[in-house]
């Protein structure tokens, strides 16, 4: 077939997609009868309401600084993992609020930090493409520092974010610059899958965020500065299962929903979204409430869910750290104004394995816990 | 803004200077170079027809997963039905940080007398903060 035959057939495919797309968005929004506000609110739910020294900052970890960019917390509830831009990944006993490892990283530009499951072992990568793994058992030398006990390499971009698997030591999904995920096996530095990349359903630009789904873990969810997520298999890297689209730019954060069914998502519009896994429909949009006359909508950086979904927490660029009723979709607190809250943008945040405290991490340096210190009326 | 651990004693791991990095040292050091940028997979102009062929490919697979999406949207549950599973996952599961509901004494933890690795006794009141 000759170029110009070619190229014809290539604006005829175009718009053939475009026109296609367009009928999926018209039948999406006609299945769109209900969203959870306007259910819940059918239901009678009664809002949740929080008195002024419910929810209180209890520990405020200093060390690091520079500013705090990721952070992780361990299964067995109290120890936390963080990175941040003084080039140290620091372990804290979150109780205690001591510093059980504080080591000095090779690239000091980090972006992401996980705990293994067991506690073990912990991951960090960033601008060096890498994702580098450190035995937290290991001999520390007079320095402090434990030597890296492995390098995942082969991203061609930097790497955003990282995640083990739930119930593998052995396996660690990566979001990076490169437009794809990876499924590494830790013991071997091997990539198992790759998602995305040459593929026709992968991202079209960096992804920024991974969240495994803890009910099912072959089944993860990418957030992307292409705007969408992408909800991933990883027994079948071929292609995304499903594309969400709605967010109107990138979408910095990803977290699944307690139930395994659901996920949230946070973005540079300014907004979350809450959707379903399995049909893909949009059940909910969380937006701030802002002065017609601010141009400067704060950027959603980070969320997280409490532990039964009632809750779900947003960190903001300007410092905000919202706590939204999940069904009534109203804000109910915003941990920024609090006594002691931080004082630069909120990075990264996440709940205790048990959900009894949340801990945020910020551009101010430090890390903080909150947890809810007010009476609490038993049934 | 103290730059030391937030607690009298540490592991003896950590020293309070070792950790300080001054921000100006942070400024003047710059980032590495972003790797190269990637191939753009759809340009408009001139292709190759190698990456014309390539491109139309993935356009077609495109046009199947859109098509087969919208089989799946003729029988899909609006999202009404999801709502309402959204709405009873949350009944009885216990929430450690609502004001009502079931309660383990563990999620008081963060509230209580406190010992840290030197016997040094610490504690803490609920609503204080301790840094």
């Amino acid at each position: 077939m000759s170029v110009a035959e070619l190229k014809k057939r290539h604006v005829a495919a175009m718009e053939t997609v475009d026109a296609l797309r367009e009928r999926v968005k018209q039948k999406r929004q006609l299945l769109l009868d209900t969203d959870v506000k306007s259910y819940a609110k059918s239901q009678g739910t009664t809002p949740i309401s929080f008195g002024s020294t419910d929810l209180v900052c209890c520990r405020t970890l200093l060390g690091h600084t520079g500013k705090v960019y990721s952070l992780d917390w361990t299964p067995e509830r109290n120890r936390i993992v963080s990175v941040a831009l003084d080039g140290r990944l620091i372990v804290w006993n979150a109780l205690t609020s001591q510093k059980t490892h504080a080591i000095k990283l090779n690239c000091p530009w980090m972006r992401a930090c996980a705990f293994a499951p067991n506690g073990q072992s912990v991951a960090c990568g960033g601008l060096d493409s890498a994702c580098s793994i450190f035995n937290l058992t290991s001999q520390v030398d007079k320095d402090g520092n434990i030597p890296i006990a492995r390098v995942l390499t082969g991203h061609k971009g930097y790497v955003f974010s990282c995640q083990y698997v739930p119930d593998q030591e052995t396996r660690l999904i990566t979001g990076s610059g490169d437009h794809t995920c990876v499924l590494w096996d830790v013991t071997t530095g091997q990539r198992i899958s790759v998602f995305g990349g040459e593929l026709p359903s992968g991202h079209t630009a960096d992804v920024l965020s991974v969240s495994i789904n803890s009910s099912n873990s072959n089944m993860f969810v990418s957030g992307s500065c292409d705007a969408t997520a992408r909800l991933w298999d990883t027994r079948k890297a071929s292609r995304a299962v499903q594309t969400f689209h709605g967010h109107g730019g990138d979408v910095n954060s990803v977290k699944f929903f307690p139930d395994g069914q659901r996920f949230g998502t946070g973005s540079d519009d300014g907004t979350c979204r809450l959707f379903d896994m399995r049909t893909g429909h949009q059940l909910q949009v969380y937006t701030r409430q802002h002065d017609a006359n601010d141009n400067d909508v704060p950027i959603v950086t980070s969320i997280a869910f409490s532990i039964s979904g009632r809750l779900f927490f947003a960190g903001y660029s300007n410092g905000d750290c919202y706590v939204w009723d999940t069904l009534v979709a109203e804000v109910v607190l915003n941990l920024g104004t609090l006594q002691n809250s931080h004082e630069g943008r909120i990075s990264c945040l996440g709940l205790a394995a048990d959900g009894s405290a949340l801990c945020t991490g910020s551009w101010d340096k430090n890390l903080k816990i909150w947890a809810f210190g007010g009476h609490r009326k038993v049934i | 803004m103290s730059m030391t651990s937030s607690s009298g004693s540490t592991a003896g791991r950590v020293e309070a200077g070792e950790a300080a990095r001054s921000d100006k040292q942070q400024q003047t050091t710059p980032p590495p170079p972003p790797p190269l940028p990637l191939p753009q997979a759809r340009t408009g102009g001139f292709l190759g027809r190698h990456r014309l062929s390539a491109a139309i490919t993935r356009l077609d697979q495109e046009i199947l997963s859109l098509q087969e999406e919208i089989n799946e949207l003729e029988t899909m549950d609006p999202s009404s039905a999801a709502c309402q599973e959204v709405l009873l996952s949350m009944e009885g599961k216990p929430e450690p940080l609502l004001p009502v509901g079931p309660e383990d004494v563990s999620w008081d933890r963060w509230f209580q007398r406190v010992r840290s690795s030197r016997g040094h006794k610490w504690w803490t009141h609920k609503g204080s903060d301790f840094s």
